[in-house]
């Protein structure tokens, strides 16, 4: 394999306008001004990223339906034509392969969009598991951009840029859409916690002419986002972002010796599916009998401190597990994390000590998301 | 002059990018310019105690930004006594100003004069991260 870092569509604008920075094999912007900024923009207003390193694999054939249960965790059947979902790939032993979103755009057509650092695992998993199906694999990762639209505005940006009223678009929904000129499919979903969408500008290929049609799509979206104060947004405002919200990310969280229970993700696992996907007897266990190795918790500093991935968790003393995400929170102004400890050794309250680099600091047990539902994300109603 | 590669004269650097400057019978020390434009929105600064008593290169603290957490190295040897209390609830002081009220700590030095020769001047520290 090449250690060639990739570029998206949109590199040249980042390198103009932002810091890049490796990740997961990509050349990425990380901020464009500061983090806590684009941070906050996304909770008030609305933020822009490119999500173009997504890997998105088209699957179609009579057999797409059959072919996509045996492989993800939640239950394909309840995909209507332009629907989606959340769901889980595994592997036999229930360990999460990826995490991944679903739509449906014809009778047998799906798509499958992938996080990048696993984009070459999957695609060489749905090929290999392909082959007894009577389905196709394309992958138009390199054809079709992708840019993330994100905040409590989002929506009202994204109507703007159509001409007409989305802001009714059900949550998971896959839309045809002509955004700014652009042929689009407008996803109405994202990774921040907000409203919004992430949309797929089709034709923009990673050639010159492909390019500037990228940027034009996106300087687009940035001029007429200038009456909600859009900013664009860089990967260190998605993760805080997503922190916060107490979503789950592939590599911190979320790994092949963890399954979707241990995770606490139990809305991306069906048990009614046929036929049944690959690992569905550890997870249907994990889920009605126990038998879970770890369980995921958030963590609010008491103490000051920011918990940081690999810090050890103790309860009353004794070591339960360890951190795998950790930030200073910009809603909260606190250190905020994920964990996973020892299953039925705390509950939401509890008090525990996070080892902070030798420095025994308290953290109070806590739900997510992290930030006040009422008055923040897309549940707010405040 | 481009962002984070300002150098004061006069100061002692180290390779960790510390800086120490000698005032009276003390030793002032902070982070350089290099490292808080490295290290980008600084949330948050802990520093050991008044009274820690410490060698040379010894881990005296962290210093957490929005990406990262580094731990922040004491220059010299010699007794922490007293540390910028303003940083606890302003961390991006030291952004803002690295060289002045971002210092970090004060240290009474019990090696000075021998220590300062394993440090770098401002020439040494700007040929130093030029290199990096």
């Amino acid at each position: 394999m090449s250690d060639t870092l990739k570029r998206t569509q949109l590199y040249d604008w980042h390198v103009a306008h932002g810091d890049v920075v490796p990740f997961a094999g990509w050349e990425m912007p990380v901020r464009y001004t500061d983090i806590r900024q684009e941070h906050m923009a996304v909770r008030d207003a609305v933020g822009i990223f490119d999500t173009s390193h997504m890997s998105r694999f088209w699957i179609r054939g009579p057999q797409a339906q059959e072919f996509l249960q045996t492989l993800t965790s939640n239950n394909v059947s309840k995909i209507g034509v332009y629907g989606g979902q959340y769901t889980t790939c595994l592997n036999e032993q229930g360990g999460i392969l990826d995490d991944l979103t679903l739509y449906r755009v014809s009778e047998e057509e799906y798509i499958w969009i992938t996080n990048a650092v696993n984009g070459p695992k999957i695609k060489k998993h749905l090929l290999k598991n392909a082959e007894k199906f009577e389905v196709s694999i394309e992958d138009r990762s390199s054809e079709v951009s992708m840019v993330a639209i994100q905040g409590p505005s989002a929506l009202h940006l994204l109507s703007k840029a159509a001409g007409k009223d989305l802001t009714d678009l059900a949550r998971f929904s896959i839309n045809p859409v002509t955004l700014s000129g652009f042929e689009c499919y407008l996803c109405r979903t994202g990774y921040t916690g907000e409203s919004g969408g992430e949309v797929l500008v089709l034709n923009t290929p990673i050639d010159s002419d492909g390019k500037q049609r990228a940027i034009a799509f996106w300087e687009g979206m940035l001029e007429l986002g200038e009456e909600y104060n859009a900013k664009p947004c860089g990967l260190g405002a998605r993760d805080s972002l997503r922190l916060e919200a107490g979503l789950v990310l592939y590599g911190n969280e979320l790994d092949e010796s963890t399954s979707p229970i241990e995770a606490r993700i139990p809305y991306a696992v069906k048990f009614k599916v046929d036929p049944h996907y690959l690992g569905y007897d550890v997870v249907r266990r994990h889920k009605k009998e126990g038998g879970i190795r770890k369980t995921r918790i958030g963590v609010e500093m008491i103490d000051r401190g920011i918990p940081r991935p690999q810090y050890d968790v103790s309860f009353k003393g004794s070591k339960i597990g360890k951190i795998t995400s950790g930030v200073m929170s910009p809603m909260l102004s606190k250190g905020i994390g994920l964990a996973y400890v020892k299953p039925k050794t705390v509950e939401v309250d509890d008090v525990v000590e996070i080892d902070i680099k030798g420095r025994t600091r308290r953290a109070r047990v806590t739900t997510w998301p992290f930030f006040d539902p009422e008055r923040y994300g897309e549940h707010r109603t405040l | 002059m481009t962002e984070g590669t300002n150098v004061i004269e006069g100061l002692y650097y180290s390779k960790e990018h510390e800086w120490a400057r000698v005032e009276g019978d003390v030793v002032v020390v902070g982070i350089t310019d290099f490292a808080q434009h490295s290290l980008h929105e600084i949330t948050f600064v802990e520093i050991s105690e008044a009274g820690t008593v410490l060698n040379a290169g010894d881990e005296c603290g962290l210093v957490e930004s929005m990406k990262a957490s580094s731990e922040l190295y004491v220059p010299i040897s010699g007794e922490i006594v007293e540390v910028n209390a303003a940083l606890e609830d302003a961390p991006e002081i030291v952004n803002e100003s690295p060289y002045e009220k971002g210092w970090m700590m004060k240290v009474k030095p019990s090696n000075l004069d021998e220590e300062l020769k394993n440090l770098m001047d401002s020439k040494g520290y700007s040929d130093f991260i030029a290199a990096l």
